[in-house]
């Protein structure tokens, strides 16, 4: 197996979160085995907030899964604060997980119907059983406010609010045990965007106040490039390319995030979008049994007998910025700014409308 | 795709005053109200708002598809000199399926999994046309074709389930067009789909659109689908029409409170890391609809005035608005 190289974290700050060359395979009919993930590193930064972007069977929630061990891994391993949690004993781990929560894209989903609000934020340290019970019932309080929820809602049931207040539950409910990092699963995607908005202003007061570090995951590109530091690009089960947020989105150098790019619809008059568009050939190909070589050659537009023949290796555009192609930094691929004309926020916006 | 299209003087279809009430236990509950848009032929118009502000309901009732007895269709629906609200089932199937047509969100329940592609094809082709079974073959094989699917005489045979969500999607949009129908509703037809698969679709429907001279109404919540896909914009809030016009125009200029607020809040346009200008509060829920505008407890430009009935004004030839303040208001667009 040709495993990617590790990707060096761009300080040398403990990184928070540590994947190395980590590998999750299910089982299969016929005695054959799926890699939703295979062979990915990556390292998050303490206070960094982290994209995944990728679509479904990319492997992007079966890796976010992993990072707070609710999958493990059966290749390489995950390290927190440079310790490996399966290392620890049931009740360490226990203990050591509270501080690595993650939030879910269906909160309908993620709520007890049968358990009013204030009860399911406080259930978090009911299970924990370390404070005392007013302490818990006051910090449950606390955070509804924190999270901009009336109190007026703590006996009320889930079904008695809207969508965006329900992720603000699963959001104060994940908080009160003081997490360090938080995996947002497509955590805003089943919001109306107005209230994705305010969700996504939430997370950013959040991380300012209590020091999170995020990974984001998801399949928009927009939330994507709004929130992120640093973002990787997933594709049947590997990164194909990661490195600074305005490095990936203006400089594209993996022909998949090209497409990936030019596929978002923006919401700009015709003049002011772009006019030349790369349309993917073909559907993603079964994940258990990948292409050989690089796994996006079905489908590039650029791709050469060698793609076929060799795992490509990992190539450095710029300063952190890689990418998983054996012509990177060679191919015309469009840029950010033709992609997207006027898209990209405040400084990065080079063709603004004149 | 086409920006710039004819305005000729007689719509293909005419919503006026469109107004749905669900029958419950606690009564009829109104759902829309005074819906009123049209649709030249061949053009493409995009039906926006958020969940719950009836725009999918409105689909369904223009396809005759909610049940009488659950439900209660007022106002007319024009499609070609001819309004379908109140027409016998009998008369509504003619024109279902071969004048107008409709896809949905999730195919795989859309389409039927005990039957094959072909079959489901060629059960609209008979359903219309007098022609034999082998004939009707080749079309529905020429019609998969059409909207990209490879190899289609083999996909002719195959089920659902053996076809991806992308594929699925392709299938239905086969199924709707075959009979070359003058309008297709397409509620939204690529939720489900991935970026890059939905950009395939899209283009096959605007391609559909084209060649067929078929008209369509995409109903989404993606602003950005409707800026590439549409050459207007008809903008819903808790049932009702609130803004209606060129969707070049109202990207940069909207007229009501609530779309602008709709465009500013798109993470995609905003500065990296900014605070988003969210829209304070919620959706109305059915029952406590406030008096007069319904957007006026959300809307930073409320005034007294505001309390009143808000009509619908017209905007120019082809546009409108439900805001008694659209003349003075300076509001903020994608590029403000």
């Amino acid at each position: 197996m040709n495993a990617p190289a590790p990707i060096p974290a761009p300080q040398d700050a403990t990184p928070i979160v540590a994947v190395e060359n980590v590998g999750v395979h299910f089982p299969v009919s016929g005695g054959r085995t799926l890699k939703a993930v295979d062979g990915v590193s990556l390292e998050v930064r303490p206070r960094e907030i982290f994209g995944v972007i990728g679509e479904s069977g990319s492997g992007k929630t079966t890796l976010g899964r992993a990072v707070i061990c609710l999958e493990k891994p059966s290749a390489g391993r995950i390290l927190h604060q440079g310790v490996d949690p399966y290392t620890l004993s049931a009740r360490e781990l226990r203990r050591h997980r509270r501080r690595y929560q993650i939030i879910f894209q269906d909160p309908n989903a993620a709520l007890d119907p049968r358990m009013t609000i204030l009860k399911a934020i406080r259930e978090p340290m009911d299970v924990a059983g370390e404070l005392p019970e007013r302490e818990r019932r006051e910090r449950a309080i606390e955070l509804m406010e924190r999270v901009g929820l009336s109190p007026d809602f703590a006996a009320r049931y889930p079904h008695e609010l809207s969508g965006g207040q329900k992720q603000r539950v699963c959001i104060a409910r994940v908080l009160t045990l003081r997490p360090d990092l938080i995996v947002c699963d497509e955590a805003v995607s089943a919001l109306d965007v107005s209230i994705q908005a305010d969700i996504l202003n939430l997370f950013a007061e959040l991380q300012a106040e209590f020091g999170l570090t995020y990974i984001f995951i998801t399949h928009n590109l927009g939330v994507v490039a709004h929130v992120s530091d640093r973002v990787a690009v997933m594709y049947l089960g590997r990164i194909v390319e990661i490195g600074r947020t305005e490095d990936v989105v203006l400089a594209p150098a993996h022909p998949y995030t090209e497409a990936l790019l030019s596929a978002e619809p923006v919401a700009l008059p015709a003049h002011l979008r772009a006019q030349n568009r790369v349309m993917l050939k073909g559907e993603l190909p079964s994940p258990v049994s990948p292409p050989s070589g690089c796994r996006f050659r079905t489908r590039c537009r650029f791709a050469q007998p060698v793609c076929a023949e060799k795992e490509p290796p990992w190539r450095e555009t710029a300063p952190g910025h890689l990418s998983a192609c054996h012509f990177a930094g060679e191919l015309p691929i469009m840029s950010g700014a033709e992609l997207h004309p006027v898209k990209l926020g405040g400084a990065l916006r080079p063709g603004r409308a004149s | 795709m086409d920006n710039t299209p004819p305005k000729p003087a007689a719509p293909l279809l005419d919503v006026r005053d469109l107004g749905i009430a669900f029958r419950t236990g606690a009564g009829l509950v109104q759902v829309t109200r005074d819906v009123t848009f049209s649709i030249a032929p061949g053009e493409t118009v995009g039906l926006v708002g958020e969940s719950g502000c009836g725009k999918s309901v409105t689909g369904l009732a223009l396809m005759g598809l909610l049940p009488k007895a659950t439900s209660r269709v007022s106002g007319e629906v024009v499609l070609e000199g001819e309004n379908l609200v109140g027409m016998s089932q009998r008369r509504l199937r003619q024109r279902r399926g071969a004048k107008i047509s409709m896809i949905f969100q999730e195919p795989m329940s859309a389409l039927d999994p005990v039957f094959t592609i072909g079959q489901q094809i060629a059960e609209t082709l008979r359903a219309h046309r007098d022609i034999s079974p082998r004939e009707a073959r080749e079309r529905g094989i020429e019609a998969l074709a059409r909207v990209g699917i490879p190899e289609p005489a083999l996909r002719y045979d195959a089920y659902p389930h053996q076809l991806s969500g992308g594929m699925r999607q392709r299938a239905m949009i086969a199924i709707a067009i075959v009979c070359e129908p003058r309008l297709l509703i397409a509620d939204e037809p690529t939720t489900a789909l991935d970026v890059t698969v939905q950009a395939q679709i899209v283009d096959v429907l605007g391609d559909l659109c084209a060649r067929l001279g078929m008209a369509m109404l995409f109903i989404t919540h993606d602003l950005g689908l409707v800026a590439q896909t549409c050459s207007r914009l008809v903008t819903m809030y808790a049932g009702e029409v609130i803004e209606e016009g060129r969707i070049d125009e109202v990207l940069v200029r909207p007229r009501h409170p609530y779309t602008s607020g709709l465009l500013r809040s798109l993470p995609a346009l905003a500065e990296r890391k900014s605070k988003l200008p969210a829209i304070p509060g919620r959706v109305p829920m059915r029952g406590e609809m406030p008096e007069g505008c319904r957007f006026r407890p959300r809307c930073g430009f409320a005034r007294p005035l505001c309390e009143m009935p808000q009509p619908l004004d017209r905007l120019g030839p082809s546009g409108q608005v439900r805001c008694c303040r659209h003349d003075e208001l300076e509001l903020m667009g994608v590029l403000s």
